[in-house]
């Protein structure tokens, strides 16, 4: 017979207790009643002779209720050999979960993740099922369970073996959070595949660093079952910063303000040094520029200044032991250039005409540049000379040959804005929206006139639809030319004024437009050159146009990249569009595809597309892979992640299930109640006896009445 | 009771030698009516008949005193104003002889007896016995039976059927815890404003130093006291067998004893605690007497009448 609680035997001790307070129990048990206490001293209780113990059957239940107890505290069981774990006999599942991320680059950390990892799979036996997953911001199944099942169970070990050799870190930010639900999940769908009842180990090989992102595990319902063992491995030297380019947002100062290129430097949190040094790659004249950063801190810093007239695009950090993040790839900013043509034979001086206004309406910006293009109305116009331009404002009348051109403008995708200013001008119009005859009046409204209705759905007005922007009534129109808008068959009405007339039309000329403002902006006709509705009206229509357009200047690894807003409208709708990565690789992407998912390295790509100029845009690291810092597994364990026990050393691990399995032992057998229960037989019995003993005892009252 | 336990007391010692011929108290115990008991007790003693040395204002005319201030007016003799121009008190002598207050204890203490009756059952027969030998001889006799407070009152008469009600009284068993002489001391004091003779019979088991205040009170108010201080045979010599655990009959305590052991220091407390008593009685002018409840009553009643007669003579001698 063994004991689970060995040291409750020591409680049988207390048999001891009973044994004396029979001993001097048996002299203080009679009681007699005396007037008073006045006079009497007590007397120290003396302990009788051995041989005159009283009541040895009461004595001995007694003792017997006590050494019951004790064994029963004691947990007896009886040894004998136990069923082997039948979990332990169907097999587990194992998933192995590789970190392959760009910090894993760190050097001898990847060594340490292969180690690791084949440490791992040689501890799994040949009922397990096991798989191979990697990941960085994605998880890719490197060995599924089919495969394992599918190679023969001798070669499994080799063939892993190779695999994983061939196997190298990526670029990829460090999603743990989203690669162990996967791998859970894949838990789950491995049962309803082939269920059993085994275990479910997962395990993970990562560096665990602390810029690993942990979304998705807060509150995650965990599959039952499942434990999770973490192999950390650890870089050979701590020191780490990572180089991040700022890029300008679109809220940048205007040209001549020029603030530089600004990069971020963060210094990992246990990083033993803090000064670094950065500076343009193969560009020798620049100076290296210092840098000093606390560890775990970042600070944002000017890039160094390039010697005029040279470019370079890779900026270089140096001082730190891991060189993996220390590269950025830069493109300076270019300022897009947008040509308007304005046909018109007035000044351009004289504030009582249109383009007076029009060339001041577009101011220079970083991002663009908007060049008009006076061009006079006799003169005859060449297509060249719109190869440039997107849109075209008419504000007299043109040549039949100038009217042909803007004509095909018009219809190959260009647009076209006529302000109707005069009745001379009705010819032009006629001829450029393809009618016969456009009949137009003057209108001078006693007051004045203003846009009544509005089509806040068409994108000319769409950015002034909100409350704070939609009051157009301060802008009052003098004088005014009545069209017919059933005289431009397809025309639709965009504004018209308050008593009805249209004010704005537009007209659809195969690819491109046709716009008809009925009124002039210049004072003489009305005030909406003055109010502030007239930039943002004008560069809607330019965009209308298509004459603006966005640009993209830096992705992130392994996170697609549109690139509809950094080509012209309709680039790559007939034919696909043609990446090229940093290594000289291409890729082709399906006809009208702008989203590029091949961000697979940092680097400078480009973008070509038929008709339209070539596009780059940086590539760079995520930011969370330069904070190298060790990430607590508790913060694992805090999050609900079911985090395997470290395992203990082989005596312990002996120990441990010796104990478990004398605890199974005893579960099973559970003598201690079958003891208990003798101990309360006893119990009372003992409780009879001593009342037949006290009731059969004579007691005197008081003296001899 | 059939058998005595095996720690039960050692018999008490025998009746004095003067008291051969008297009644023995365990057969007069026998008795159940308690006016049988003292009417057996009493038998033979009428020859104790005795005058009241005291002065009253009463019917019969005893003496003049010159008056002085401070005086009752309502005993001014007028006429002899009127005679002599002087102001005289009449004084007259007292129509009842003697005004006697039973102090009966019926304390817990009080009911523990190892002579096969007990403390208070002894106390109320010798208390009957007095009252109904004082009623004989036409005194007034009132009762005070009390513990931790007054338990029966009843104001000295002489009158038909008073002795019967003193009986009753007498006869309630004793249920008190404690024994406090100051509550009913207090009320004698409040309520018996002419001299009396007061006889407290107790077994005096309270702390001395509130026994004796409460006596000097009583005694500062000028009446005559007679203290029989009752115990158990039991009590004065302690003889108990083995070591057993004594129970505190009033307050319940229990305590471990080995009599033989004990024996010695309790003695000696007892002793020197009676010793006390009686110096306290003799200091105060207070008749003590000891009494074992296994000793006739009758001797009481000598010590009662000897004590009556010294007393009396002394008073004589001092108004002569």
């Amino acid at each position: 017979m063994s004991f689970l609680a060995p040291f409750f035997l020591l409680g049988a001790l207390a048999v001891g207790l009973p044994i004396f307070l029979h001993l001097i129990r048996r002299s203080a048990r009679d009681q007699v009643p005396f007037s008073s206490l006045l006079f009497l001293q007590p007397t120290p209780p003396r302990v009788t002779k051995r041989s005159r113990l009283e009541h040895l059957l009461l004595l001995l239940l007694r003792c017997l209720i006590i050494c019951l107890l004790a064994l029963g505290f004691a947990r007896p069981f009886v040894q004998r050999a136990t069923l082997a774990d039948p979990a332990a006999a169907r097999g587990a599942k194992v998933i192995l979960l590789l970190d392959r991320s760009a910090s894993m680059r760190r050097a001898g950390v990847w060594p340490a993740a292969l180690a690791r990892a084949r440490a791992a799979l040689a501890e799994t036996g040949p009922g397990d099922q096991v798989a191979v997953y990697t990941f960085d911001d994605e998880v890719r199944a490197f060995l599924s369970f089919d495969e394992w099942a599918a190679l023969p169970a001798d070669q499994r070990g080799p063939v892993l073996s190779k695999r994983l050799d061939s196997l190298q870190p990526g670029w990829g930010a460090t999603h743990l959070g989203h690669a162990l639900t996967r791998a859970a999940e894949a838990f789950s769908d491995a049962d309803r595949r082939q269920p059993n009842a085994g275990q479910h180990r997962l395990v993970l090989v990562s560096d665990l660093q602390e810029g690993a992102r942990l979304d998705g595990l807060q509150g995650y319902d965990w599959p039952k079952g499942v434990t999770v063992r973490v192999e950390a491995v650890r870089a050979n030297k701590p020191t780490n910063a990572g180089l991040q380019w700022l890029p300008e947002t679109a809220d940048a100062p205007a040209a001549g303000a020029d603030p530089g290129l600004r990069v971020r430097v963060s210094n990992s949190a246990n990083s033993a040094r803090e000064s670094f040094q950065i500076h343009w790659d193969g560009v020798a004249a620049a100076l290296p520029q210092d840098v000093y950063v606390p560890p775990g801190q970042s600070r944002v810093v000017p890039a160094p200044k390039l010697p005029p007239n040279v470019t370079a695009e890779r900026l270089v950090l140096t001082g730190d032991d891991d060189d993996f993040d220390n590269t950025v790839y830069v493109l300076p900013p270019q300022a897009e250039q947008v040509a308007v043509t304005y046909l018109g034979d007035e000044p351009a001086t004289d504030p009582g005409q249109p383009l007076y206004y029009f060339q001041r309406a577009f101011q220079a910006t970083r991002r663009r540049t908007v060049t008009v293009t006076a061009h006079s109305a006799a003169a005859p116009l060449s297509a060249a000379e719109l190869a440039a331009t997107r849109l075209v404002m008419v504000a007299a009348p043109l040549p039949e040959a100038s009217v042909a051109t803007l004509r095909d403008f018009a219809t190959n995708g260009g647009t076209v804005c006529f302000l109707l200013r005069t009745n001379a001008t009705a010819a032009t119009l006629a001829a450029l929206a393809g009618v016969p005859d456009v009949a137009v009046t003057d209108q001078a409204p006693t007051s004045y006139a203003m846009f009544g209705t509005i089509a806040f759905d068409h994108p000319l007005f769409a950015s002034l639809a909100d409350s704070r922007f939609n009051d157009f009534t301060k802008i009052h129109f003098w004088k005014y030319r009545r069209l017919d808008p059933a005289q431009l068959p397809g025309a639709r009405v965009l504004a018209k004024y308050d008593n009805g007339d249209p004010a704005f039309l537009e007209l659809a000329r195969g690819h491109g437009r046709l716009l008809v403002l009925t009124s002039g902006w210049q004072p003489a006709d009305s005030q909406l050159a003055l109010s502030s509705k007239f930039v943002p009206l004008l560069y809607a229509i330019l965009e209308l146009a298509g004459g603006l357009h966005g640009q993209v200047t830096q992705g992130v690894t392994g996170e697609p990249i549109d690139l509809a807003g950094a080509l012209p409208a309709g680039a790559g709708a007939a034919a696909g569009l043609v990446v090229t990565r940093p290594d000289g690789g291409t890729v082709t992407l399906a006809a009208g595809q702008t989203q590029f998912a091949g961000t697979e390295q940092p680097g400078l790509y480009s973008v070509a597309a038929p008709g339209a100029p070539l596009v780059r845009f940086a590539v760079n690291l995520a930011a969370g892979e330069s904070r190298t810092a060790p990430l607590p597994v508790e913060e694992l364990a805090r999050l609900g992640v079911p985090l395997q026990a470290a395992a203990p050393a082989p005596q312990e691990q002996a120990a441990r299930q010796r104990r478990l399995h004398d605890n199974e032992l005893e579960s099973q057998q559970k003598l201690w109640r079958w003891l208990t229960l003798a101990a309360l037989v006893v119990l009372l019995l003992e409780t009879l006896l001593a009342g037949r003993a006290t009731l059969t005892a004579p007691v005197q009252l008081e003296g001899k009445v | 009771m059939s058998t005595a336990p095996a720690n039960a007391p050692a018999p008490a010692p025998a009746a004095p030698p003067g008291a051969r011929g008297l009644i023995d108290p365990v057969t007069l115990m026998s008795i159940r009516n308690l006016e049988m008991r003292a009417r057996v007790v009493v038998e033979g003693f009428w020859h104790g008949l005795h005058r009241s040395p005291y002065h009253g204002f009463s019917v019969e005319f005893s003496e003049y005193r010159e008056y002085s201030p401070g005086d009752d007016t309502r005993y001014l003799d007028w006429r002899l104003y009127a005679r002599s121009d002087r102001y005289y008190i009449k004084k007259f002598e007292d129509e009842t002889n003697l005004r006697c207050h039973l102090l009966v204890d019926n304390s817990r203490s009080m009911t523990y007896g190892s002579v096969g009756y007990t403390k208070s059952q002894y106390a109320n027969t010798l208390a009957a016995t007095l009252a109904y030998f004082l009623h004989q001889q036409g005194d007034a006799v009132g009762l005070l039976t009390f513990d931790e407070a007054i338990r029966d009152y009843l104001p000295a008469r002489h009158r038909p059927g008073h002795l019967r009600h003193i009986m009753l009284k007498l006869e309630r068993p004793a249920d008190g815890t404690s024994t406090s002489l100051a509550a009913p001391l207090a009320r004698i004091v409040r309520t018996v404003t002419k001299r009396a003779l007061l006889v407290l019979i107790s077994d005096l088991l309270a702390p001395l130093d509130t026994l004796e205040k409460d006596l000097t009170t009583l005694a500062a108010c000028g009446h005559e006291i007679v203290v029989f201080h009752v115990l158990d045979p039991a009590e004065l010599t302690f003889n108990f067998g083995p070591a057993v655990t004594f129970k505190d009959v009033e307050s319940g305590r229990e305590i471990y004893v080995d009599p033989a052991a004990a024996r010695a220091g309790y003695l000696e407390k007892l002793r020197a605690h009676n010793t006390a008593v009686e110096a306290a009685c003799k200091k105060l002018g207070v008749g003590y007497r000891l009494l074992a409840s296994d000793q006739p009553l009758e001797l009481a009643l000598f010590d009662f009448l000897r004590e009556r007669m010294t007393r009396g003579k002394l008073v004589k001698r001092r108004l002569a």
